[in-house]
């Protein structure tokens, strides 16, 4: 959270980070906000079907499940595909309710016929590109469920071998 | 005497009203959110909007994981 005071109509954001660990099927989560506005304290809820197999939801597969940006040498990683199947048989619309704005944009098609799989692309924004972060966003089908789905993003930097021997040659001229 | 008992009930009262229109106030545009599925072994998040819409500022004192 930014801001921990906020004046008369302004506003600030909490972030819900959520790890899913070995959970298995429906998890819902009620963390309790505590101000000075007093009792009865709010709340915020989560919820989310975690699987054991997420080659196997429906009516989506995405391919991979969890997207790795990280980056360990100098060749910069600030893209990756994915694939999303439509295991149904009827045209599945998809719909972006959530992503981390901030840090990546993704491309995806607006529908996928039944049977077909279609490529899609997170791409790293520029400020985002010199940051550790795990983020995720959300997508919302049509189907009559309006199943949704989804897929954490991660990055991690670690500094070049070349970086790293001009941080020890440095530290030897002090 | 009765005079002297309305006037400290009216004093009261503006009082207790003049308390209550500085409360601070929190509130969110969207309080429940579906992640739908999700990998196991994997982190994920989304942000609320918290709203200050009261007369006084608005102290978040704590998160309580719940």
């Amino acid at each position: 959270m930014s801001k921990k005071e906020l004046a008369v109509g302004d506003s600030t954001k909490l972030e819900i980070i959520f790890s899913t660990k070995t959970y298995k099927n429906r998890i819902t989560k009620r963390p309790k906000i505590q101000t000075n506005e007093g009792p009865p304290d709010k709340r915020v809820q989560i919820i989310a079907d975690v699987v054991s197999r997420p080659d196997s939801t429906y009516p989506l597969v995405m391919k991979p499940y969890k997207l790795d940006l990280s980056q360990f040498g100098e060749k910069l990683r600030d893209k990756i595909d994915f694939t999303i199947t439509n295991v149904s048989d009827a045209k599945i619309d998809l719909e972006m309710i959530d992503f981390a704005k901030d840090y990546f944009e993704v491309k995806l098609p607006k529908s996928i016929s039944p049977g077909e799989s279609a490529s899609c692309t997170l791409k790293l924004k520029k400020d985002a590109v010199s940051k550790n972060f795990e983020k995720s966003f959300t997508l919302e089908t049509n189907d009559t469920k309006k199943s949704r789905f989804t897929m954490p993003v991660k990055r991690q930097l670690r500094a070049s071998a070349q970086d790293t021997k001009k941080v020890t040659k440095a530290s030897k001229n002090q | 005497m009765k005079k002297i008992t309305l006037i400290a009930a009216a004093l009261l009262l503006m009082l207790i009203a003049s308390q209550v229109s500085s409360a601070p106030r929190m509130t969110m545009g969207e309080s429940v959110f579906n992640f739908g599925y999700v990998p196991q072994n994997s982190k994920i998040s989304h942000d609320f909007w918290l709203h200050s819409t009261g007369d006084d500022s608005l102290k978040i004192i704590k998160i309580v994981p719940g």
